[in-house]
């Protein structure tokens, strides 16, 4: 692939004083009046170009898994996070493409929780990992997807267009079949947190 | 559009402007009915596409004008070269007065100078060399001796370059290097390119002297026939100035040259001749007073960000003209460098290539690898590491001297079967010479690319053990004979399969420690990834011992000597100073291994809960391609869990790995006295292990369990071995 066809830089997380505790609502992509609210924020935050094609490519072939975040207060879209999943060398494969939370919106949550969301969706449609890249200078999305469980698998030698290396990252979800940890047998204690996450 | 005659024709609204009549093949008939019914049945949004409109379709997709993506956006104002030319933002000469005339070609030569380091730092060449417009029309430059002869010598060069890096097709994730369609490479006649700057040259020194000559004896007047200016003040100053850029490209084109010839015979000369670049280098940097002062001060930029020693923008040059010859991808931004960053930037190319011209020619397998890896510590660019390539792979053999297979039974100290014809044939030789050349052209490319593709190969050196191991044991049964009893067959044999397990552990060993430079551990993985480079240092040491031994054996058996053989005697064989370097990266990584260990289970620190998956999971993904392989075997995240479980602070403690790493340092500095690159390697690695042990000492005096207590891990010391910090807040 060409480096044209990579992408997702995801936002810095910052603490920001001026983010009230307005609420935020999250919806998954409804129909065409999402399109430019999608296109507009990606345009402004990301260096990457991304033709028209590609937001409908991602958009009307899994529009569950591009989510927008509103401010409830004022109607405003703040984030958006799109993405997709299919057949990847023998394993069903989500990636994640492209994520951004306006800036003064940034350092609430809200980027952790349009992933998370996203990815709780690819997982109950039976993918077996999650993948994306991010610029290695990118430390708040790193952090962000370090926590979600993500592992920088690879380093991407000059990856983006303004020649910055990225980190493939990705996440691999437990398979039951496994799941048969003879430490676990043994009565050892084991993280278990994702039997009970919330997000299950 | 063409349709049959059944095609159904809709009712037309009058008459369409201009069908052409129909003909004995078909009926032309209006179909725009027909599309409109089509649209109407879009909903609003929808895409039409095909089966195959994949993501790699939508994303190649350009908006025209779009200037983020269209690369031909027109933005110069011209549309052709020929039209900036008629325009004139290229004059020749440069100026009608001589003197700025001189200036501004000094100007273009630093600029292209500037761009030749941007094109090697990894732009493609029409964005950097070739925006220059007299480069792309040599012809209207051939009258101005100066700027022609600099032009034809930096052109050859870049070609050799080019040839250098795709032969050595080291250069997968850098390939907009070599992209150079549609540039006017191959000029004619550029063969001659040194006769041409050396005439130059020869003028330009003759002025010099002349210039000299006269101010000893006060003449005021210049030889008009051969002075570079009008004015006589100015002449040495511009002498100088040109000389040392025209000599710098003189020396480095003969660097290019010599380094390309067969078998490494160039090396010694190309030596002599990177010296030479480098003393041109500090005398066009000494020049640039000179230039500075001549420079109109109005014209100039800052001096971080600008591209001429003069300070001044440079003449006949267009950013844009080439950027239609990309290929169609977005645009890159391309900031050419700074002249003092270019002059940096030659320097330490001309410094990498100097380690290589310095090289030996080892037959030592052993010590090639080693080589190749100190080499990449300094993380050469692109054009040297395809040096290095081209010179240890050349048709097939390393050096383009010595076959692989001899390379081989040299590394087994088997020197009576170099050039045996049945060992060169044999099918596992003749695969792992194939894997030992991938090896070395691996070692080669970046880090980043390196480390992937070195845990790809992982599974193709495993294979090859696994297939020798069988074969061994199908020819030989399951007999464990003492040496004395083997045949000659069966040692080569088993001495082939330890050498290969060896060498894929130093590959599994190089692959984990590639990503701590590429910084693809976050640190509550430290402690799986040292618990396993610990497993895998462990398993090269006892590889190495082997092969060792056995070749201890083969050289004894050579002598003759018919004295016991005893089993005692082959166990006193000292061990070489690289097994007990390596027992410092075991003691090193277990060490590691157990205090992170002990940190997570007993003050909670370092562990990474997720909710969508655990530890394990992260753990199958960064050994997935060792597991794959085997390596070692049995080896899974059961047994780095129940080592883990069982590390106590205490036993840390009473272990001390990195007071034992001081014990064995000294009689290490002894043996690599000679050696000041493992020298270095010896300070650093005793440096990690003092402030662990101190960093050890105080954790457990403050107990692990204090809430308090902050530790983090840091690569000041090395770039692989973290150093404890411990804080208390």
């Amino acid at each position: 692939m060409s480096a044209a066809v990579m992408q997702g830089t995801a936002p810095v997380e910052r603490r920001d004083s001026s983010s009230g505790g307005a609420e935020i609502a999250y919806v998954s992509y409804g129909g065409e009046q999402h399109l430019p609210l999608v296109m507009s924020l990606v345009d402004a935050e990301l260096s990457e170009p991304y033709s028209i094609f590609t937001y409908r490519y991602f958009v009307y072939l899994w529009p569950q898994l591009t989510l927008l975040a509103f401010d409830a207060k004022d109607g405003k879209c703040v984030g958006t996070v799109v993405c997709k999943m299919g057949e990847h060398r023998g394993a069903f494969r989500g990636y994640i493409a492209m994520l951004v939370v306006l800036k003064p919106y940034r350092g609430r949550g809200i980027a952790t929780e349009l992933v998370t969301r996203a990815i709780r969706v690819m997982m109950e449609s039976g993918c077996e990992e999650v993948t994306l890249e991010a610029e290695v200078t990118n430390k708040g999305a790193l952090a962000l997807y370090g926590r979600l469980g993500f592992i920088r698998a690879k380093r991407l030698y000059r990856y983006y267009l303004n020649g910055v290396d990225a980190f493939r990252l990705k996440l691999l979800f437990p398979r039951p079949d496994l799941g048969l940890d003879p430490m676990m047998m043994l009565g050892d204690e084991r993280d278990g947190q994702h039997m009970d996450s919330p997000y299950l | 559009m063409e349709a049959g005659s059944s095609a159904p024709a809709g009712p037309a609204p009058g008459p369409p402007p201009s069908i052409p009549p129909s003909g004995d093949q078909g009926v032309w008939a209006d179909v725009s009915p027909l599309i409109a019914a089509a649209c109407a049945d879009l909903q609003d949004g929808e895409l039409v596409h095909g089966e195959n409109f994949s993501l790699f379709a939508a994303m190649s997709a350009l908006e025209i004008m779009d200037p983020k993506m269209d690369s031909g956006i027109e933005r110069s104002g011209y549309y052709s070269i020929d039209e900036a030319i008629e325009d004139g933002i290229a004059p020749v000469p440069l100026s009608l007065d001589r003197t700025l005339d001189i200036q501004r070609t000094l100007d273009v030569i630093d600029h292209l100078f500037s761009c030749e380091a941007t094109w090697h730092k990894g732009h493609t060449l029409a964005q950097t060399v070739f925006t220059c417009i007299y480069l792309m029309k040599m012809e209207r430059i051939s009258s101005h001796a100066v700027l022609n002869s600099f032009c034809r010598i930096l052109r050859a060069t870049c070609n050799s370059v080019i040839s250098v890096v795709s032969t050595a097709r080291t250069h997968e994730e850098e390939d907009l290097f070599t992209m150079s369609f549609g540039l006017p490479l191959n000029g004619e006649g550029d063969d001659k390119c040194l006769s041409v700057l050396n005439s130059v040259e020869e003028t330009i020194s003759r002025q010099l002297r002349a210039c000299k000559s006269q101010a000893l004896s006060k003449k005021k007047t210049l030889e008009e026939f051969e002075s570079l200016q009008d004015n006589p003040e100015l002449e040495e100053g511009y002498c100088r100035a040109l000389l040392c850029r025209l000599r710098f490209r003189k020396h480095f084109h003969h660097v290019v040259m010599c380094m390309r010839k067969p078998q490494g015979r160039g090396l010694d000369l190309a030596r002599k001749h990177v010296t030479s670049c480098l003393a041109e280098l500090s005398l066009m940097l000494k020049s640039q007073e000179f230039l500075k002062s001549r420079s109109d001060i109005t014209s100039q930029k800052g001096d971080e960000s600008c591209t001429t020693a003069s300070g001044c923008c440079p003449i006949g040059f267009d950013v844009s003209l080439n950027s239609r010859l990309l290929s169609p991808a977005p645009p890159r931004a391309v900031q050419i460098l700074a002249w003092s960053d270019a002059i940096r930037y030659f320097e330490k190319l001309l410094h990498d290539l100097d380690i290589i011209c310095a090289l030996s020619l080892d037959p030592v397998l052993e010590n090639v690898l080693h080589f190749i890896a100190q080499f990449q510590k300094s993380v050469p660019d692109l054009v040297p590491r395809a040096f290095l390539q081209t010179l240890l792979v050349q048709d097939g053999k390393l050096y383009g001297r010595d076959l692989f297979c001899d390379v081989i039974s040299r590394a087994l100290s088997l020197p009576d079967i170099i050039g045996d014809k049945e060992f060169q044939s044999n099918e596992f030789v003749v695969q792992l010479g194939q894997l030992v050349i991938n090896l070395l052209k691996i070692l080669c490319t970046n880090t980043a690319w390196q480390r992937r593709k070195l845990g790809k190969s992982l599974q193709d050196w495993s294979t090859i053990s696994i297939q020798l191991e069988l074969a061994l044991k199908r020819e030989f049964g399951e007999t464990r004979n003492v040496l004395a009893d083997e045949n000659m067959c069966m040692r080569v044999s088993k001495q082939l399969l330890v050498w290969s397990q060896e060498h894929t552990y130093w590959i599994a060993s190089r692959f984990l420690i590639l990503g701590f430079e590429l910084d693809l551990y976050s640190p509550s993985e430290y402690c799986m990834v040292y618990w396993y480079m610990h497993v895998v240092f462990i398993k090269l040491i006892e590889k190495m011992q082997l092969r060792i031994l056995a070749s201890n054996e083969n050289s004894r058996r050579k002598g003759k000597k018919k004295k016991d053989h005893s089993k005692d005697s082959v166990r006193d064989t000292p061990f070489p100073p690289s097994c007990l370097l390596l027992q410092c990266y075991v003691l090193l990584s277990e060490g590691l291994s157990m205090l992170l260990a002990a940190l997570r289970k007993e003050s909670k620190s370092f562990q990474s809960p997720s909710i969508f998956n655990t530890e394990q999971e992260r753990f199958m993904q960064h050994f997935d391609l060792l597991q794959k392989a085997q390596i070692p075997e049995c080896i899974t995240y059961y047994s780095f869990k129940e080592a883990a479980a069982q590390a106590y602070m205490a036993d840390v403690m009473k272990y001390n790995f990195f007071k034992e790493i001081q014990k064995i340092i000294p009689s290490l500095k002894g043996s690599f006295a000679s050696e000041p690159e493992k020298l270095a390697e010896l300070r650093q690695i005793e440096q990690v292990a003092e402030h662990n042990r101190i960093a050890l000492n105080i954790i457990n005096h403050v107990g692990a369990s204090d809430p308090k207590l902050r530790v983090s891990f840091e690569f000041t010391h090395h770039p692989h071995f973290a150093v404890a910090v411990v804080k208390r807040s």
